[in-house]
Parts: C-alpha cells; structure tokens; sequence
C-alpha cells in the first residue's frame, strides 16, 4: 500500500512534470531567442532619431486612434452578443458562431479582399458612403473597418466564455429581487465575468494594434505602425524598423499593463 | 388567499413535469411542498417565482393573475438549494441588494439590512465576502438576502439539503423561528419528510407531477389519502389482502368486515407503520386482527429495535419495539389495533 501510494507521488512530483517542462521549453526559448535577437539589433539602430521621423509619428498616432476606437467598437457591439450566446439556444446558433470565429480562421488578407468587395470604391456600399464624404478605403475609416473585421472576435469569443462561467442562478436570484435582465447583466453578469471581457478586450486592441494584411488590403494609406514598418522594411531594411516596431511592441505592452492593473486579470485564466 | 396555483401543468419539450397542480396558502401560512426527486418540486416553485412559464394553469398572488409577469414584478422571495450570494457583493450588500427596486433609500436600506442581518444572527459578518461564510451563515445571509424586501411570499427550496445533519436540525429551529419573527407566508419545498413535518402547517405532497395529497401533517399521517402518501410520510409495511375465509388473513379480513360488511371482491391495499405494530410470541394463528410468522432479523437502532417479521400469508412485515425483541428464527404474532390499519380501495 505505502509502496504503491508512494510511487504515485513519485510520478506525480517529477517524472509527470518533466515531459511538459521540456516541451514547453522548447517552445518558450523559440518565443524568446528572436525577442533577444531582436532587441539586440536596437544597438545598430538610432531609436530616438527614428522615432523622431513625421511619418513614424503620425503612424503612432494613426495606430493609437484606429486600434482605440476598434476596440471600443467590437467592445460594445461584441459583448452584448456574447452574453446573447452565452446564454440563450436558438435556431441558427451554431451558424452564427462559426461566423464570428470565421475572422480568426481567415487569413488577414483574404478578410481584406473580402471587406474591399463589401465597401470598395466601385460597390454599392462603397460608392453611396463616398457620396457622402465617407471613404471606406484609402482612409482612417478604413483602418478601423479591418481592424474591427480582424480583432472583434477576440472579445466576442473570450467574453462568451466568461459569461458562461456565471451561474445562471445568480441571475434568476438577481430577477426575483426585482432587477430587470438589463439591470441583472449590469449588476451581476459583467462584474462577475469583468476578468474575462478585459482580457477580451486586451486581446483585441492587441490584435488591432498589430493588424496589418486587412489593413494593408484596405487602407495602406494613411500609414499605422504595421503598414509603416513595411514600408520602412522595403526602404531600409531590417534596422530601419527598429524604432517604430519597438513602439509598437512598448504601446502594446503598455496597455495591456494598465488594463491587467485596473482590471486586475489573473495571467491567463480566471481563477 | 395569499397564494393561488391553479391546474399548474409543465411539459420540458414533450416531457411532462407537472399535471394540474393545485393549492393554496393562506397568509402567515407555512406550507411544505413534499415529494421525492424528480417529482415536480422544483419546476412549481419555479412557476410561482416566474422562472419557468407553465404549459398550462395559473399562478395568483393576492388574487392577482401573475403567470406570464416576469420574475422581478412578483414580489416572491426565494432561497435556492445551492447558495446564490453574489460573490462579487459583501454580505451586507446582498442582503441590501433588493430594497433598491423595492424603493427605499440609502439610509432606509442600511437600517433595513442592520435588522435582517441581526435577525439571522450575522450583524458581525456585514463586511465578510460570501466565500469566507460558513455553509450555514451562507445559507441564514441569502435568507436575510430574501426577506429584507417584505416579499409576499417567501419561497424555499430545499435550503437545507446540502448540509450535514446537525447543522440542518439547527437551521431548522432557526427558520421555524424567523418564520414566526416576521409572520412571512411561506412555501417550503423538501423531500425529508421530517422538516417538513417539524416546520409546516399543512403540507402538499407531490409524486410523479401529480399533487397527492394535501392536510395538516397530522392528518396526512394518520389517515392518509393514497398509499403513496402513507409510505412516503413515514414508513409502513403492506399487510397482503385476500378475501375473508382465508384463516391465515384474518386481520385484514376482520378490518374490512369491520369496515361495513363484506366486501370479498374489493381490492384493497392494507399498510401498517411499524410503530403501530405489537409482537407476541405465544398465541395461534387466527386469532383476531393478529398475523402470524417468523422473526426474518432483529437490529438495534439505539432508541428502538427494528425487527423484519416473515408472514405466513406472505410479505414481510416492518415492526419498531422499544421491548427486548425475539430473535430471528422465533414464530411470533404480530397485533394490529383496528384504527391504526391503513386501507385504501384501489
């Protein structure tokens, strides 16, 4: 009996552990080998001077603005939604969740073609928005059309799960306290699931902020910091995307710590 | 009335739940909604707080239709099996979570909550998070929680199911008196007969969707009207029923003839509680309302022996002795007062 109970610890103390820690560490020194190498190459390369370029810093400030309103965006449209499907079965369920995951699955540039042939210059939508002084390509606007299409399921989906998590008694208990389901997702649903709608909304700036073959497709122009590396890429080489691409790795950073702080998210899975 | 069901009937897609369900409770009533598992308990109290819309019937609350309002309109407190305090809200701030819809204000609302708290004996846990509660502080907050609005109904199901024995006899104690403090009408759903039996005033059992049976616990008792209702409120044995002339049956036969002639062709089903029951172990067979047979096994409970008699006339026969019991193997016969026999025409 002790023999056998103590084997079991045995196995489950170190042998068990060995297998992940090994594979995981292959993985985790490929994630950190081009960080390393990465930053570096910041020796060769005048950060401040970079930075200091007129276009780099209106591709900050074009980033900054597109990858914000995005998010808010797929925020306000995306968490109503997964609430909705989180909580209620109805005919076509299933369809409509596979639409909302298709943007993750699809590669960025085909979710381009596909939003030029929604609103290009020459389509219905597009042309009617452009009578009326709003381009959807070539444009802000058009940023923000493919940072939406690309980055709001992040939220959706993780938001989703979250909601899922909350007992659904909590709620019936919040109703016959005489709150109504608007007044009982306010008060006990999105507290409740704030963990995971954070991290929703963490991921999709993210994502935003470092969109760039749907935005490339749909507006290369004005330049985010994606679409300016690129160029920046083509002109110079590897060195002369080092300022910026080191802005948009410290602005992602950057955010996320604060939303992490304020919203206190667990690292990776709530509780 | 303060509470009406009325031909209450659920269907789960095209499985049915509950089949013209009917009661009533009075106010300041305490009524205990039992049943085994699976019975419909829980899809009536659902119905009454608005959680569930029934396929059919009707839920009034002083006279008022409110079948089809939703949850937050009925003024209908409830208290469900497993804790639903908010987990993000301190216990003073659940128990204050319903007086905002209710309309008070700030200051009204904390010396509401003052009271409630005091009432379930948690005014020291005002500021504790719900997971630093006790199973049984839990369970006294979410009844604070319930209360403090002055619902017209408190609903309460199964709140004690989860917890181990000592706790839920002292809970028990502590509901009966919080019930009494505030006079709330209350709907008690359980399946342990024994609360039910300890906190209400009338009960409604329920089998299989279907009410069967309604009356004061005493009554429901002693003279109950199904054999469901006899072998679920208490136990019983089935004492086998054959026409009269057979000798070794003369107890049920004698009980029917005593019952107002001779009905040889009536199918009846006779039940006896254990208590109800005396052993003797000398005296023949076919002596009146006595049954013979052979002690199966005797067990001592602690408070009783419980002995398993193996009738001549076939089946087995439950008895509760305080007296030292005959061993198995023993031939005794077992003695059944008249009034204490449960019939029941099928």
């Amino acid at each position: 009996m002790s023999g056998y109970t103590g084997r079991l610890r045995r196995d489950s103390g170190h042998s068990t552990l060995l297998v992940p820690i090994l594979l995981g560490g292959v993985l985790i020194a490929y994630f950190g080998v081009p960080f390393v190498t990465f930053l570096l190459r910041t020796g060769h390369a005048d950060v401040l001077a970079g930075l200091a370029e007129p276009g780099a810093q209106a591709a900050i400030r074009h980033s900054l603005l597109t990858a914000t309103i995005a998010t808010v965006v797929a925020t306000g449209l995306g968490v109503p939604l997964a609430y909705v499907l989180a909580r209620r079965s109805f005919a076509g369920k299933r369809l409509l969740e596979g639409l909302v995951v298709l943007p993750l699955v699809l590669p960025p540039v085909v979710a381009g073609a596909m939003i030029l042939t929604a609103v290009g210059r020459f389509t219905p939508l597009g042309s009617t928005l452009a009578a009326v002084g709003v381009s959807p390509t070539q444009s802000l606007f058009g940023v923000v059309l493919a940072q939406t299409f690309v980055a709001a399921p992040f939220v959706v989906v993780t938001a989703r799960a979250g909601f899922a998590a909350v007992d659904e008694r909590l709620e019936r208990a919040s109703r016959s306290l005489g709150y109504t389901p608007l007044e009982t997702f306010r008060y006990v649903a999105l507290p409740l699931a704030r963990g995971a709608v954070l991290a929703g909304v963490t991921l999709t700036f993210a994502r935003a902020m470092g969109e760039f073959g749907a935005t490339y497709m749909v507006a290369s122009n004005p330049r985010t910091m994606p679409t300016y590396l690129w160029v920046e890429f083509i002109k110079g080489g590897l060195d002369s995307t080092v300022p910026v691409a080191l802005a948009l790795l410290a602005v992602t950073l950057l955010v996320l710590g604060v939303v992490q702080w304020f919203g206190r998210v667990p690292a990776v899975i709530d509780r | 009335m303060t509470l009406e069901v009325d031909g209450l009937t659920h269907r789960y897609g095209n499985e049915p739940a509950l089949e013209d369900v009917s009661f009533e409770i009075d106010a300041g009533e305490v009524v205990g909604l039992l049943g085994p598992s699976g019975c419909g308990k829980t899809t009536t109290v659902q119905a009454i707080a608005g959680h569930v819309s029934p396929t059919e019937g009707q839920v009034r609350l002083r006279g008022r239709n409110v079948t089809t309002d939703p949850p937050e309109t009925r003024d209908v407190g409830v208290v469900f099996q497993e804790s639903t305090l908010f987990p993000h809200m301190t216990v003073g701030e659940n128990v204050a979570y319903g007086l905002r819809p209710a309309g008070y204000g700030p200051d009204e609302r904390a010396a509401i909550v003052d009271r409630y708290l005091e009432l379930v004996s948690l005014s020291d846990q005002r500021e504790a998070m719900p997971a630093a509660l006790s199973g049984g502080q839990k369970r006294r907050a979410e009844l604070a929680r319930a209360l403090a609005p002055q619902p017209e109904v408190l609903l309460l199901d199964e709140p004690l199911s989860a917890l181990d024995r000592g706790l839920r006899d002292r809970l028990r104690e502590e509901i009966a008196r919080i019930q009494r403090e505030t006079g709330v009408t209350t709907l008690y759903v359980t399946h342990d007969q024994e609360t039910a039996m300890a906190l209400a005033d009338r009960l409604v059992v329920m089998n299989d969707g279907q009410v069967a049976g309604v009356g004061r616990p005493r009554e429901l008792y002693e003279s109950p009207p199904t054999p469901f209702v006899a072998s679920f409120l208490g136990r019983s044995s089935q004492v086998p029923v054959t026409p009269p002339g057979d000798p070794g049956l003369t107890l049920a036969a004698r009980a029917l003839a005593g019952d107002g002639g001779d009905r040889p062709e009536t199918d009846v089903t006779c039940l006896v509680r254990p208590d109800d029951v005396t052993l003797d172990e000398n005296g023949g067979a076919g002596e009146a309302h006595a049954l013979s047979g052979d002690v199966a096994r005797a067990v001592d409970m602690g408070t009783h022996y419980e002995v398993r008699v193996e009738l001549d006339a076939g089946g087995e026969l439950a008895v509760e002795t305080r007296a030292e019991p005959p061993q198995a193997g023993e031939r005794v016969v077992a003695r059944v007062d008249r009034d204490d026999l449960l019939l029941f025409g099928n």
